[in-house]
């Protein structure tokens, strides 16, 4: 019978959209489960990991089936988990039938980030903002802000051309860092590491760091380590961005306008 | 008056992050106050004398509820609360300090600040554990009606 096949289908769908906006790995299970026992199929098996859904039902029976689905590590996108999650709700307490399920389906996966300028707009007030309460001074805030504009213009550049998440992160630390010390020939009273500081809080692996312990928390270690790993490499580029930068400063120019 | 600045700043830089990660326009306010609230209670914290490490737990824990109180309230997923807030306490002054006193050759420092950005992480990572040690039939108060796709 196809039904099972579309259940299954349907809610490895969704699951596998939950996972790629960024959802922890218990919700993702949890949603398809849910969603098959509201359809009645008792024998399943759902298996997620960080990058893959493996999933069955009714093994042994006529309308035995299979999914599964490869994953890649995408872009964070919270609209969309709140989108999947109300529509998984829908599903379960059949609110929703299964031919408005998929078109539901589609809408939550076309849903727009914001418009760029405004994330730009957003990016440069983030970084001024943060720049300000870790203990810089509104001048610091004003220089993070023409900072964190055209830092979020080049992470714009890098997702277009595909660049690996390794470089991404290096080359916008080294851009932070190189231009938080060009301004410095202003020759204003600047705190030079305030300005970076504010401006690599959106390069600083706290979606990643809080995902994986969400995983390890609900005992999907193995998922919860690909996430980590994710978090200390990410660090690890910011700061050697960070060293990179200092270091060909100091080389070129003694150094000695460095606190 | 110090607080007052500190927090709606802290409000401002947590939704700007909040629309970068695609917050949905209804919730992007909610996110802004959890993240300034727990940006306030670090900052009370250790404006009082308290090392960044255990104020950072704390301002985690009561980020972690404060999500979850949402999140049943909101009937949305805490992770959309508790993603958002989480970025004024991430240790991004940590990583720069320990990068930098690398390279200053200062080997003290440079050891002192990379354990403390450590320290601090799983200072993190303890708060939002013991914040959703806490049963989850304890924040259904708060929901309309029970549900089971909660936290």
């Amino acid at each position: 019978m196809a039904y099972t096949r579309e259940i299954l289908t349907l809610s490895v769908e969704i699951g596998d959209a939950m996972l790629r906006s960024g959802a922890e790995i218990y919700r993702v299970e949890d949603t398809v489960i849910h969603i098959l026992q509201a359809y009645e199929i008792e024998e399943f098996d759902v298996y997620v990991l960080s990058n893959g859904i493996f999933a069955s039902a009714n093994e042994g029976q006529e309308d035995a089936c299979s999914v599964i689905r490869h994953v890649p590590l995408a872009p964070v996108h919270l609209g969309k988990v709140s989108a999947l999650n109300q529509l998984a709700r829908d599903i379960c307490s059949h609110d929703c039938s299964l031919v408005d399920a998929w078109v539901r389906l589609e809408e939550c996966k076309n849903i727009p980030e914001y418009p760029r300028l405004l994330q730009d707009f957003c990016c440069a007030l983030g970084s001024a903002t943060f720049c300000y309460i870790f203990g810089g001074h509104v001048i610091d805030a004003l220089f993070a802000f023409v900072i964190g504009f055209f830092e979020k213009e080049l992470l714009f550049f890098f997702a277009r051309n595909k660049w690996s998440s390794v470089l991404k992160n290096l080359f916008a630390s080294v851009f932070v860092t190189l231009s938080s010390i060009l301004v410095l020939f202003t020759g204003l009273p600047l705190q030079q590491d305030k300005i970076v500081i504010g401006s690599i809080m959106i390069l600083v692996p706290g979606i990643a760091l809080t995902t994986s312990i969400r995983d390890v928390y609900n005992g999907d270690y193995l998922s919860g380590t690909i996430h980590l790993i994710d978090a200390l490499l990410t660090a690890a580029c910011i700061a050697a961005g960070v060293c990179i930068s200092l270091f060909i400063c100091q080389e070129l120019m003694g150094g000695g306008f460095l606190l | 008056m110090t607080c007052v600045i500190q927090l709606v700043v802290a409000v401002f830089a947590t939704i700007s992050f909040a629309v970068i990660f695609s917050v949905p326009r209804r919730d992007l306010i909610l996110c802004g106050i959890s993240g300034g609230l727990t940006w306030l209670v670090y900052f009370v914290l250790t404006a009082n004398g308290m090392g960044n490490v255990f104020a950072s737990l704390i301002a985690t824990f009561i980020l972690t509820i404060m999500a979850r109180v949402l999140a049943v309230t909101r009937k949305n997923p805490a992770t959309v609360y508790l993603l958002t807030g989480i970025f004024p306490l991430v240790p991004g002054a940590g990583i720069y300090y320990t990068a930098y006193y690398l390279i200053q050759n200062d080997r003290d420092m440079f050891g002192r600040t990379g354990l403390n950005t450590f320290e601090v992480a799983a200072a993190i990572v303890f708060g939002i554990i013991f914040g959703f040690s806490i049963p989850q039939r304890l924040f259904n108060y708060f929901g309309s009606k029970k549900d089971s796709l909660g936290s």
